[in-house]
């Protein structure tokens, strides 16, 4: 393992972790179903252009967040489109409408492309963001690895639930049998149009919070030095402030 | 889950904490205060009360107690993204338990209540 040794914290982290956050990198640098690898790792870079942005910190304070003027801080490597999603995704994410999303479709920014950019960018955020929780610095985004997107969308995965096309409840078979069982949550098929998206979301989860298995434990969850209700206090506050209604 | 979890070990707590009160998130819950104020000053992005609760919390909990909660916290940034940019609803909005959830600490006056509203 190359990245995330972890070897500046003043703090044991739990190995399960750093394995996850260096699988992600290595994941973040390979092309996707409809990027590349570098405009993937152009997408993480916005995801931290965007905590300083401040036509975005402007923005969040407008009454609309749709006819305001201005430019992200950003470093030139994606469209216009695909910029301004990862930052509103980042900052301004409860004001996202099925309205803007569709209106990114006639600018280029199609569902399938849309999906993983958000899947790289909360992946993305969660990791740095353990790194702030803990005062430690950020680790250095890895070099692209060769290689085209291969536009795959499942194609059971269809409109009808959110934004987006998703797999259904039964629609994790085939080669997306490994992404969950028989029934799911909104919350995980959310990303399902990008298998991958959906896979890296699971791997991080497990370890940042918990696995599928160990959220049917509402005591002391193995492997974690705090328990269920310590967890669920401190997931609550952060989705209070975030105003997560989910 | 808070509340469930509180359910299924009969502890007794007050979700008020879930809103910022250090006296509430106490109740029932060890380390409830510091666990707290460590998520809302890191949700907050408050990076002052961030370092200050930060060391509070090791002081008073231990190192693995801080990083466990670091990492609940980072990922919990990552599901209001994915629940809001994705648009989806809450799963079963006709639930006793998370309706009284919704009830108590008001979350309809949340923008994004807006995706569990709609008309399919």
């Amino acid at each position: 393992m190359d990245n995330f040794q972890y070897s500046d914290s003043p703090y044991a982290v739990r190995a399960d972790i750093s394995a996850a956050h260096d699988k992600f990198w290595q994941n973040l640098a390979r092309p996707g179903n409809w990027w590349t690898g570098a405009e993937r790792i152009a997408i993480a870079k916005e995801v931290r252009n965007a905590l300083d942005c401040e036509y975005c910190a402007n923005r969040k304070q407008a009454l609309s967040p749709y006819n305001f003027a201005g430019e992200h801080n950003h470093d030139g490597d994606l469209s216009d489109v695909a910029v301004d999603a990862v930052h509103r995704i980042i900052t301004d994410q409860t004001r996202i409408t099925g309205a803007w999303v569709d209106g990114n479709v006639e600018k280029g920014l199609s569902k399938g492309a849309y999906v993983e950019l958000a899947g790289l960018a909360v992946a993305m955020l969660s990791i740095d963001e353990f790194h702030r929780a803990l005062g430690l610095a950020l680790e250095p985004l890895p070099l692209p690895l060769p290689g085209e997107p291969d536009g795959y969308m499942p194609a059971l995965a269809q409109e009808g639930t959110g934004f987006v096309p998703m797999l259904p409840d039964n629609g994790a078979v085939g080669d997306e049998a490994d992404l969950w069982g028989d029934r799911s949550a909104n919350v995980v098929r959310a990303f399902s149009a990008v298998p991958n998206a959906v896979r890296d979301w699971i791997m991080i989860s497990n370890a940042q919070y918990l696995s599928f298995e160990g959220m049917s434990d509402f005591g002391s969850p193995a492997n974690r030095s705090i328990n269920r209700m310590q967890i669920e206090l401190v997931a609550g506050r952060v989705s209070s402030i975030n105003e997560c209604f989910y | 889950m808070l509340r469930v979890s509180a359910q299924v070990t009969e502890t007794e707590i007050d979700l008020q904490g879930v809103s910022g009160d250090a006296l509430a998130a106490a109740v029932g819950v060890q380390y409830g205060a510091e666990l707290m104020q460590f998520a809302e000053s890191f949700a907050l992005r408050d990076e002052e009360a961030l370092s200050v609760a930060r060391k509070t919390l090791l002081d008073t909990a231990g190192a693995s107690v801080l990083v466990d909660a670091a990492g609940v916290a980072a990922n919990f940034q990552r599901m209001v993204r994915i629940a809001d940019s994705m648009g989806i609803p809450v799963d079963d909005m006709a639930s006793e338990v998370s309706q009284s959830v919704r009830r108590e600490l008001e979350l309809t006056r949340f923008e994004s209540a807006k995706n569990s509203f709609v008309s399919p």
